[in-house]
């Protein structure tokens, strides 16, 4: 063979050997920007996902408040709201799985329409009330407990003013207005004659604007009577301002159902059997609605919220991050006059 | 040029070319970069939703036109995620700058910054109304 052939052979050897590696270095240097342009154009199609959530009142438009209807189209905005980012109370309260009416995951999956994307939905009050119960002074006739109330947000105190409601049996006691710029204390007097455990609910608005709102719920024992899991006695339903209380047990005997906001405290009216009808308050603040009864010899309070909020639903994507692409998007929503914190995690397939 | 150095000069070809290739590569990886669109279209996103609540019950112009400015902050502060800085300038009809106090959260440091402008009006039976730019970053 020709000393020529030998050198064209390895001179294309070379060319092709090189070539190759060029365009495997050029792979390796541009699949980052190709999967970041892919990440991109998921994010937006997600972002709009969960804007048409949040934007769209669904179909029908009010699926809501018609218990036995299952959106054909899932949007959870208030038909007819004045203002974006609007949420109906009675969708929002059908995502809690606490609600007799709630939706399954599967339902809401097949009215959104969008094959490839699973969710999570969050919505939260925009700060938190937190509840200690710091001492407690029993007296012959009466026994005087000492709150501790602290407003806020991701660990940074929250200027608020708190206002909070006691209940036990037959027993309804407001508090004055606290101001609470980290903590609010406060003590609460319960006859001993009253049967426990008590209940203590507490309101807290944002001292800037009373739209931003928040609550927590306290069950403590009172005369020796410890408190019950929430749900053990009853299943409470709001929906289209009526209450709807199922006893969980025979022997069940209500004897009170009230309705708390921050400004107003009513006992509800009962429409027909296990049926109240809650009123429309004027209040930018969620309505805590409060059943008492017997279950034979004992004592309990029940509650839920109005929208049934915070609540979580869907899937949980903190076990899925290897196998999913995951957007989070958190808006500021209006629930009644309220504002809420919602997020919604939209999450599909890997590219 | 003899046939015994065609060979060569081939090599020397395929190693000139190699050279151009990725000399283009390098060149190009160094021209692209990396979209922040998206980050500061939620980021305004999230700016805008905070004014639209403020102003749905008139809580926004009330402040202004009652020069509320730490009352303004402490909302924004509230209302907005944890970790986002923001400065709010309002203005009035002829662009005049009226708030007389900084409403902010702290400086921006070199973060890439985001402009939200909202213009809403006054609920005082005097018509008026406020140009309102919300500059945001994400703290780092």
């Amino acid at each position: 063979m020709p000393a020529v052939s030998v050198d064209t052979f390895f001179a294309c050897s070379l060319m092709v050997l090189l070539v190759l590696s060029a365009m495997t270095a050029t792979a390796k240097l541009l699949q980052p920007r190709i999967n970041s342009s892919l990440d991109v154009e998921g994010a937006e199609r997600y972002g709009e996902t969960a804007k048409h959530i949040l934007l769209y009142a669904g179909k029908p438009s009010n699926w809501g408040q018609e218990s036995q209807t299952i959106p054909e189209e899932f949007g959870l905005a208030e038909a007819g709201a004045k203002n974006p980012y609007t949420l109906d109370v009675d969708k929002v309260s059908r995502l809690n799985g606490e609600s007799l009416y709630a939706l399954s995951y599967a339902q809401i999956f097949t009215s959104l329409k969008v094959s490839d994307v699973s969710f999570r939905l969050e919505i939260k009050p925009v700060f938190d009330v937190r509840v200690n119960l710091t001492a407690i002074f029993e007296g012959f006739n009466e026994t005087v407990y000492t709150f501790e109330v602290a407003t806020e947000k991701s660990g940074a105190a929250v200027s608020a003013i708190v206002k909070a409601y006691i209940i036990a049996e037959n027993f309804l006691q407001t508090t004055s207005v606290y101001n609470s710029d980290e903590m609010a204390h406060f003590n609460l007097t319960v006859p001993n004659d009253v049967e426990g455990p008590a209940l203590l609910v507490v309101f807290a608005k944002s001292k800037f604007n009373d739209r931003i709102a928040s609550y927590a719920v306290y069950p403590f024992a009172h005369n020796l009577s410890e408190p019950a899991a929430k749900g053990v006695f009853l299943k409470l339903s709001p929906l289209n301002y009526t209450l709807t209380v199922i006893p969980t047990s025979a022997g069940t005997v209500l004897s009170s159902v009230y309705a708390l906001t921050f400004n107003y405290a009513a006992p509800l009216t009962q429409t027909a059997s296990n049926v109240f009808s809650i009123p429309k308050f004027a209040d930018a603040s969620p309505i805590v609605l409060v059943a008492t009864g017997w279950n034979s010899t004992k004592f309990f309070a029940e509650w839920t919220a109005y929208p049934q909020i915070p609540l979580q639903m869907g899937v949980d994507f903190s076990t899925m991050s290897n196998l999913s692409n995951v957007y989070a998007y958190e808006h500021l929503v209006a629930i009644g006059s309220a504002i809420y914190k919602c997020t919604v995690w939209l999450g599909g397939p890997k590219a | 040029m003899s046939k015994r150095n065609s060979g060569q000069i081939r090599i020397i070809e395929a190693f000139l070319a190699i050279f151009i290739i990725f000399s283009a590569i390098t060149i190009s990886a160094g021209l692209t970069t990396k979209s922040t669109a998206t980050e500061n279209s939620n980021l305004a996103s999230v700016g805008l939703q905070v004014l639209l609540q403020l102003d749905a019950d008139g809580s926004l112009s009330a402040y202004i036109d009652a020069g509320d400015w730490s009352g303004m902050r402490e909302a924004l502060n509230l209302l907005l995620p944890v970790g986002v800085s923001f400065n709010l300038t309002v203005y009035n009809a002829e662009m005049r700058q009226i708030n007389t106090e900084t409403v902010s959260n702290g400086a921006f440091s070199g973060q890439e910054i985001t402009l939200v402008e909202y213009v809403c009006a006054s609920r005082n039976p005097e018509f008026r109304y406020y140009v309102v730019r919300l500059y945001l970053a994400v703290a780092k």
